[in-house]
């Protein structure tokens, strides 16, 4: 990472209350909670230039559920983790920064159960199907069992 | 009927790009509470024209990277080169360097070599592929049939290198599985520059030819690129509105770094311009390969690594044929991965795609869908429903393409 | 001799619909370039129809899951007797490398009776060809 780019995010990290930490040679990962993930998001984009969002995952971290967007710029890759706990799952949506971040939100919302506001597709299913039993915890939880999903999808085989 | 037609009737804006309307919107549900139906996009039409397209695109969803978490490193790399089977070498490409990452090993550079040749070689075939379906969508069978006799040269080529003319498995951590067979430069070298003639020869069919200008060209919704970037588009469809988006480019993995090439935009922004922007990929791609084969180092294939991975998290990014291909890999510093996240291109492709329907006719749906490159198979199930007449219906997608043909070529459909 | 007849015909031009029930597309793309001229089975009569109602044969590509189960179910059902099912492909027959996947099954025998397996993944055009021919009697 450059040392610009990298002291920038330290900086305006350090005001935000948030943390940067560097991984290693052109990666840094940064925690932003809830509140300042939009502040921060159109930071990246809007000062320091950062346009390209390759993604955004989801990731089950035991009582939190974190969402991670991935903003490339040439060889410099910056992950933004915001958390919300799983008790309440509900993050705000950026598609009114990145319209193109509609589709990553609904993904996260099928795999997590996390709801995006502002999302206007965020009812809609996107990867599972939409007679998903309304009682099955959704897939990419640690604790959901593929068997189990598949018995109750009606994809158990007959054979050994 | 549901409660989804108590919504508010107007028109909702995200940004100005993406809309929305709930007007009249009559829900799409199974006529039989027991059969479903799944269509792989719902068509909302006012008439003849688009208005909004609902991607539903769970049909080939099968559950990989909860499948990740419970299999050891190194068969998920030969499970995800199974998400798809036009690019999968790619996939299994990035999630090997996602996973090199997290150790302190080098890929040989002679394994880089050959990744780049069996990456450009997918690349040509993946093109090809493309071009003769566009053929096909449009109406222009001879095209498709040529261009896929001409991909078989591709396809033999894998094969001598790696067995299989599909999944080729080449890649393993740290290398390659299988070296460069004897005496296949000059073969390769051979073919290339036949490649490139056949290249060029149907770039001229498409810029002279009826059937593909009547269908392709001013084709699509024209979009710029400040509207492309919000849309998170990658590949080709960035490229060809002139934004220089090309992960060979700008982060340069495997040997980019030391085979040199040019990168191809354009900026016509129709569906032609895709047509010319991927034929042009395809030279590039072959004499990527040619200048790869003639400078290949010498040296091991393959660096043996452990089958347990140090704890971290670690993304890579890699150019598929259809975009930007993403990984990101996360591990607890096991034997199995704690979380292995897997984006395609397409599925960055599909905003932009939405946008380029908005405004267009039924009978141009399949060439315009078509031209991101999109699945295979997610042309085979579309519902529609028209506005003016609250007709409903559902085609697929052969139903779909012959409409198309007919709407621009009536005359052959008379007897 | 009605039967006799259409048999024969059956077998000389096998109308083949070809669905893809989840598949990585490897398959399809197989079985679609074994139409084109290096395999060209269209010579053998083949066909790749747009509708299960005009078909003969069936092709199945893919492990099916959640959202493809009932539609090939459906278009099985759409398919005039007397009808022939090929799982083609190793996700079809068994479920390939998705076994264990949670939106995945183990075969599409589970869902509708298949008379003939082509394995492969993907199983190259002249397999292909030669499992659809074998299929029909034409091969001994």
């Amino acid at each position: 990472m450059s040392e610009t780019l990298l002291a920038r995010i330290t900086t305006f990290a350090a005001e935000s209350n948030t943390k940067a930490v560097p991984l290693r040679k052109g990666e840094t990962l940064v925690e932003v909670d809830q509140a300042n993930i939009k502040i921060f998001i159109s930071h990246l984009l809007n000062d320091l230039a950062l346009r390209h969002l390759a993604t955004i995952t989801g990731l089950d971290l035991g009582q939190n559920l974190g969402i991670t967007y991935h903003f490339i710029q040439g060889q410099e890759t910056i992950h933004v983790r915001t958390s919300v706990p799983k008790t309440n799952p509900a993050a705000l949506s950026i598609v009114d920064l990145i319209p193109g971040a509609i589709l990553y939100e609904m993904e996260i919302h099928d795999m997590f159960g996390v709801t995006f506001t502002g999302n206007p597709w965020i009812n809609r299913k996107l990867l599972l199907p939409d007679d998903w039993p309304a009682d099955l915890p959704p897939p990419l939880l640690k604790t959901s069992k593929p068997a189990e999903i598949r018995k109750r999808l009606g994809l158990e085989t007959a054979q050994k | 009927m549901n409660a989804e037609q108590n919504k508010p009737t107007r028109r909702e804006e995200t940004a100005g790009l993406i809309e929305y309307s709930t007007e009249n919107l009559v829900p799409f549900g199974p006529i039989h509470p027991a059969l479903k139906e799944p269509e792989y996009f719902k068509l909302i039409l006012e008439g003849e024209r688009i208005v909004e397209v609902i991607p539903r695109i769970g049909y080939v969803h099968r559950g990989l990277e909860k499948a990740a978490e419970m299999r050891p490193w190194v068969q998920n790399m030969y499970m995800f080169e199974r998400t798809c089977g036009i690019c999968s070498f790619v996939h299994s490409l990035c999630y090997g360097q996602a996973v090199e990452g997290l150790t302190m090993f080098q890929v040989p550079r002679r394994a880089k070599y050959i990744r780049l040749i069996i990456a450009e070689l997918e690349r040509i075939h993946s093109h090809l592929l493309w071009v003769g379906l566009m053929g096909h969508w449009a109406g222009f069978e001879t095209l498709f049939m040529w261009v896929w006799s001409d991909r078989e040269i591709v396809l033999d080529l894998v094969e001598a290198i790696s067995g299989n003319r599909v999944h080729k498995s080449m890649n393993a951590f740290c290398g390659v599985r299988r070296d460069m067979p004897e005496g296949m430069e000059d073969r390769i070298i051979e073919r290339m520059k036949h490649m490139t003639d056949r290249a060029h020869y149907y770039r001229q069919i498409i810029d002279t030819e009826e059937t593909m200008l009547a269908r392709t060209e001013n084709v699509g919704n024209k979009v710029d690129q400040e509207t492309a970037q919000k849309l998170c588009a990658v590949g080709p469809m960035a490229r060809y509105v002139g934004l220089r988006h090309d992960v060979r480019l700008t982060d340069p993995y495997a040997a980019y770094d030391e085979v040199p090439f040019d990168i191809v935009t354009r900026n016509e922004g129709d569906v032609r311009a895709l047509l010319r922007l991927r034929l042009d990929e395809i030279v590039v791609s072959a004499n990527m390969i040619s200048y790869a084969v003639e400078h290949l180092p010498e040296g091991p294939i393959r660096v043996k690594i452990p089958p347990v991975i140090p704890a971290g998290e670690h993304s890579s990014h890699c150019e598929a044929p259809r975009g930007e291909i993403f990984y990101y890999v996360r591990s607890g510093g096991g034997r199995i991965p704690e979380r292995v996240k897997s984006r395609q291109p397409t599925l960055a492709n599909i905003p932009i795609a939405l946008e380029l329907l908005k405004g267009q006719t039924l009978a141009d749906v399949p060439v315009v869908l078509t031209a991101i490159d999109p699945c295979f198979g997610c042309m085979d199930r579309m519902s529609f429903l028209d506005t003016d007449t609250n007709r409903q219906w559902t085609w697929s997608g052969e139903q779909l393409r012959l409409y198309g043909i007919k709407h621009y070529f009536p005359e052959r459909f008379k007897k | 001799m009605f039967e006799q007849i259409t048999k024969w015909a059956r077998k000389r031009s096998p109308w083949v619909f070809h669905i893809n029930a989840s598949s990585c597309n490897g398959c399809d793309i197989e079985l679609v370039a074994s139409l084109t001229p290096r395999y060209d089975i269209e010579r053998f009569g083949a066909v790749l129809v747009p509708s299960p109602r005009h078909a003969d044969v069936l092709v199945v590509t893919g492990t099916v899951n959640a959202q493809t189960k009932d539609l090939l179910k459906r278009v099985y059902e759409q398919i005039p007797e007397p009808k022939l099912v090929i799982a083609l492909g190793a996700c079809a027959a068994s479920g390939g490398v998705f076994k264990g996947c949670y939106n995945a099954g183990q075969g599409i025998q589970d869902v509708i009776p298949v008379n003939m397996f082509i394995p492969g993944c993907p199983p190259r055009p002249e397999a292909i060809m030669y499992g659809i021919l074998k299929l029909l009697g034409e091969v001994k």
